[in-house]
């Protein structure tokens, strides 16, 4: 057991994966020799060489592409980008590809790829290093969206990932990088894929989210236990294949829910989330669904940025608006 | 139409044997592309197309002989239909039916504000969110809201559906209120100079014929809908009497033609009437302007209701002795209070004060 | 005035002059290279395979058996027998040259006129009757279990390439990987991506541009202002070459070359097959819209099957009676598969769902009721 950083906890997972199965492979651009511009890649070309971390030219799509063939032909590629600003590239072969090899070839040739990216805001980073299109991606079937929320979480799910034989799109909270320490066991125990976290039990409000806006949504819960309100939170984890019997379940116990995320509100993956909800939980419901999100326009740069971020001040509010319904 | 023939394969050869067709009917073919073999007694030969065109027949099978000069092929010359696409089919558009401006939805009534669990909770505890006063947000009825109307419920008894007479009472009443525009005005009868055993009934009723002698206007219908008023002459008045069961307003037929006996001796066949339950029909109806001696009961003054298409109704309070001054000094007198109740969309204020003034009049006769 | 002794310090200016201030560090060429005339005359001395008569026969009935699968897949398409189908009518001898020159054990990553090369290489005539009709399991080849299925998205499927190609290197396997696309590919980044990559990885990979001219209503003219695609090898450090698409032996000889230089070790080539599409774009394409037949009518003199029938008879290796036992073996060959074909009913509709993961996750596993539910209503 060590205390570990989200980042050096997918090192650990790359690794073991690498060193459990001599077909999983790591590819991208600065992965090797630097150690990829986070560190996620740290040590792996010395320990696995040349042929098992490689250094890519720089071509986002081709780099997606590359490995579906990989992937066809049966190894495991683990491919970086370096930042979700740079992913669209690579959603044409995601959606094209990627996402259908399995099915347009009746299993014959399958496509178990990940491909890992820095998403999200709040690390005063220039334009376009603070992308969440994780809705994007949720929109495309035949492909898994995952976002882990700790360091423990990023171990265990990126492991699960890699072994999972469809495509998977990790997406890492760049905030979270390093914002937390935990003790992550290197044990090479894989979490549940398609599973919902419940990180805090309540029966007052169901708090549904994922990513960095966990940090955020913890400490609205901490706040508002405080004032007698008890709040459930929920890190949704897998946004695709989505699951709903959580979230249901969550929001039939307590009848209050608030989804929080970061990406921008029309066509975020909140109004899927509620969507779901107004089918199969309406008549649970106490009170309108309340979406705290980013708005409807790009992230400003760092010096306005925490206007964008949903902060604990937006999430309590929301809260409290839908309590005075008793 | 245009026919190619087997050309002149050379060799002197008069016919060849055709063995496959390269093209189809309805291809496209241009010049010089290939579109048959033939066998010739050397070889397999390729003959290609003369034109370009589409093919629009093949005139022989493989394995049939074809004899040079004759009918090969037919091209058609029109002009193929563009498929507007490289990939798939896209369906025609068939002539759209004209826009047609949608119904306009009919409004509802306002609508409670209740979320669904609340309305689940609602049901199952037998509330009708309507009844339930609402404290939430934006005027939504909340659990809580529900959960205290259904307390108030079961201390209140089981909820009883009106029928008979008192279900009449509330559609009457409820009709009244829908069309009449009420206005109340009362004053006091001194009747202390009135013998001892005096029939207060008949009094009352002598006052309403005085009354309407004086002002004709208050013993009318009046239908709001046309805006009209029909004076009637006769006066039919209606007696509320109240019993057990709730309140029964029969009709006392002529009340200005009659005296007082025979006043007297009709309110006793009514009165026997409605506690028997034998009042017919039609003495429920017709009456012209209606008297309500509510004072029997207690009370002095009242704003009461008028069932159309009466214009009026005169209450009478319980009588009291109360302080007067008369001559100039301080005395007790008995005093019997009325209420004159009319619609002003047919009576006057003017009228319904001097209707009064002629009613107290009369009820201050010594008889 | 300076001194003798000053002036003999001076540096030579002599020297001074032919120092270089600008040099060509680059060059390059581009050969072209064919075996037969469009007549089937024999141009120069023939690879060695053209010396046995089986090797060339082979060649043919492949060419002959192409043209005939996609004559009658056209005319099941007229007939609402089947989908859009693009026809490689004219372009049989780049195909089969590219499959002649694999080993069975190769990776064929096809664009979609490759018809000839998937069949050379053992996907039947159903398989592609049934994908073409409609029916994903056209694209679960019973044999060449590892080649890609043909790919929509013009050239998206040059880094697919790259990465099958990696994969083998990585395996140290004498397999390579062989990508074909068109004219109309070369203008994409996707393309431009894998030879870059392949190029600087010296990955075993030959890349095969069918050159038929034609990207639907643009011709190649109006694709580049490069003189040859084969030169766009030249940006990515790789070896292009140009040969006539028409000529199978040309074709055959030049992919054999490549791979063999890959399977060395020798890293990636790129051959421009210069051919004619003498079909429409597709069947749902009327050509005549933005060319003339008598654009057209020329290229038929450069047709590969009579080039190499010719040159076959020629030779007196083919004869009268080997050439209607091949058309009538090949035409019950065709309408058996069609027929095969045709009596094929389609699949559940379950099976929607069931190739999109591996195990159907529980939302769908929801979906999928719901949609057969709605089968059976």
């Amino acid at each position: 057991m060590s205390e570990v950083n989200l980042v050096q906890a997918v090192n650990l997972a790359l690794a073991r994966a690498m060193a459990e199965d001599t077909n999983v492979l790591i590819l991208g651009e600065d992965v090797a020799a630097e150690g990829g511009v986070f560190r996620a890649t740290d040590g792996l070309l010395k320990r696995f060489g040349a042929d098992r971390v490689l250094d890519t030219p720089l071509a986002e799509n081709a780099i997606a592409g590359l490995s579906v063939g990989l992937a066809a032909q049966g190894f495991r590629p683990v491919a970086e980008i370096q930042f979700t600003g740079f992913i669209y590239p690579a959603i044409d072969q995601l959606v094209n590809h990627a996402s259908r090899l399995r099915t347009r070839t009746r299993g014959r040739l399958t496509c178990p790829m990940v491909m890992r990216s820095p998403a999200g805001g709040g690390i005063h980073a220039i334009e376009h290093h603070s992308e969440s299109p994780e809705a994007m991606f949720a929109h495309i079937p035949g492909l898994r969206v995952v976002i882990p929320s700790s360091p423990a979480r990023a171990y265990g799910l990126l492991l699960a990932a890699i072994r999972d034989p469809d495509p998977v799109v990790f997406l890492e909270p760049t905030r979270l990088y390093r914002a937390a320490r935990e003790e992550v066991d290197d044990d090479g125990v894989a979490l549940p894929l398609d599973h919902c976290f419940v990180l805090r039990e309540g029966s007052d409000i169901t708090f549904v989210t994922w990513g960095a806006m966990t940090k955020e949504t913890l400490a609205a819960a901490d706040t508002l236990a405080g004032e007698g309100i008890s709040v459930e939170v929920i890190d949704v984890a897998t946004l695709t294949p989505l699951d709903s019997d959580s979230i249901l379940e969550s929001v039939a116990k307590t009848g209050r829910c608030v989804i929080v995320h970061e990406a921008p509100l029309t066509g975020g993956f909140g109004a899927e989330i509620v969507a779901r909800i107004a089918e199969r939980g309406l008549i649970s419901l106490l009170a309108p669904i309340e979406r705290v999100t980013g708005w409807d326009t790009v992230m400003p740069l760092p010096r306005l940025e925490q206007h964008y971020l949903p902060g604990e001040a937006r999430i309590l509010a929301a809260a409290r608006r839908i309590m005075a319904y008793q | 139409m245009s026919t190619f023939v087997l050309p002149d394969l050379g060799e002197g050869l008069q016919e060849a044997e055709l063995v496959a067709w390269h093209v189809a009917e309805g291809d496209h073919v241009v010049a010089d592309q290939p579109l048959v073999s033939v066998e010739t007694e050397k070889a397999v030969v390729e003959v290609p197309s003369p034109q370009s065109g589409r093919i629009a027949r093949l005139c022989a099978q493989p394995g049939e002989r074809v004899k040079v000069g004759a009918a090969l092929v037919e091209f058609d010359e029109g002009p193929s239909a563009d498929t507007g696409t490289v990939v798939g089919e896209l369906a025609a558009a068939v002539t759209a039916p004209p826009a047609r401006a949608a119904e306009a939805a009919p409004a509802g009534a306002a609508a409670v504000r209740a979320t669904p669990a609340v309305r689940a909770l609602a049901q199952r505890l037998g509330v009708d969110l309507k009844i339930v006063a609402a404290s939430g947000p934006g005027g939504a009825v909340t659990s809580a809201d529900v959960e205290r109307a259904a307390r108030a419920l079961t201390d209140a008894g089981p909820a009883e559906p009106l029928a008979g007479v008192r279900r009449a009472m509330a559609v009457n009443m409820t009709r009244s209120h829908a069309e009449i525009v009420p206005a109340t005005v009362s004053d006091e009868a001194d009747i202390e100079a009135w013998a001892p055993g005096s029939d207060t009934t008949i009094r009352l009723v002598r006052a309403v014929v005085a009354g309407c002698t004086a002002v004709p206007e208050l013993n009318a219908w009046y239908d709001g809908r046309n805006m009209e008023r029909r004076l009637i002459k006769q006066i039919d008045l209606g007696l509320a009497v109240d019993t057990g069961d709730g309140l029964f307003v029969p009709v006392l037929r002529n009340v200005g033609g009659r005296d007082a006996a025979d006043l007297r001796r009709g309110i006793e066949a009514m009165k026997r009437d409605v506690r028997a339950r034998s009042v017919p029909l039609a003495e429920l109806r017709g009456q012209t302007i209606t008297l309500s001696n509510f004072g029997m009961f207690g009370g002095r003054f009242a704003a009461l209701v008028i069932v159309p298409p009466q214009v009026a109704i005169l209450g009478a309070g319980r009588a009291t002795p109360r302080a007067v001054v008369a001559d100039g000094k301080l005395v007790a007198h008995r005093l019997l209070p009325l209420s004159l109740t009319f619609d002003h969309r047919a009576v006057t204020g003017g009228e319904a004060a001097r209707f009064l003034k002629a009613a107290i009049e009369e009820l201050e006769r010594p008889e | 005035m300076p001194s003798a002794e000053k002036i003999a310090e001076l540096p030579d200016l002599a020297e001074l002059m032919h120092e270089p201030a600008a040099a060509t560090v680059a060059r390059f060429e581009i050969r072209y290279s064919r075996f037969l005339d469009p007549k089937g005359n024999a141009l120069r001395p023939l690879p060695d395979f053209a010396a046995d008569r089986a090797e060339l026969v082979a060649l043919y009935r492949a060419m002959v058996l192409a043209r005939a699968l996609d004559a009658k897949a056209v005319a099941l398409q007229r007939t609402g027998r089947l989908g859009t189908f693009p026809s490689a009518l004219g372009q049989e001898a780049v195909a089969v040259g590219i499959a002649a020159a694999m080993r069975k054990d190769d990776v064929f990553l096809p664009s979609f006129r490759e018809h000839g090369a998937q069949l050379w290489r053992g996907v039947s005539p159903v398989e592609l009757f049934l994908f073409w009709g409609g029916d994903e399991r056209g694209s679960d080849f019973a044999v060449a279990r590892e080649d890609f299925p043909i790919c929509v998205p013009v050239g998206t499927h040059a880094p697919h390439a790259v990465g099958v190609a990696l994969a083998l290197k990585l395996r140290r396997e004498q397999r390579i990987a062989v990508c074909a696309f068109g004219d109309g590919a070369t203008s994409k980044g996707d393309v431009a991506e894998a030879l870059n990559i392949a190029g600087v990885w010296r990955l075993p990979l030959v890349f095969v541009i069918n050159n038929n001219r034609w990207a639907i209503s643009v011709p190649v003219t109006e694709q580049t202002a490069a003189e040859t695609l084969a030169q766009k090898a030249i940006a990515a450090g790789i070896d292009g070459e140009q040969v006539d698409g028409n000529d199978v032996i040309a074709v055959c000889e030049a992919v054999a070359r490549a791979a063999g230089k890959a399977r060395r070790g020798g890293g990636p080539h790129l051959i421009e097959a210069l051919t004619y599409r003498l079909s429409d774009h597709t069947t749902a394409d009327d050509a005549r819209r933005y060319r003339s037949d008598s654009e057209v009518s020329p290229h038929w003199s450069e047709d590969p099957i009579t080039r190499l029938r010719n040159h076959l008879v020629g030779r007196g290796l083919w004869a009268k009676a080997d050439e209607e036992r091949l058309l009538a073996e090949i035409s019950a060959d065709v309408d058996k598969a069609a027929e095969t074909y045709l009596a094929t009913p389609p699949q559940r509709p379950e099976t929607i769902f069931d190739f999109t993961y591996e195990t159907l996750p529980k939302d769908l596993a929801e979906q999928r009721r719901a949609a057969l539910d709605s089968v059976q209503e």
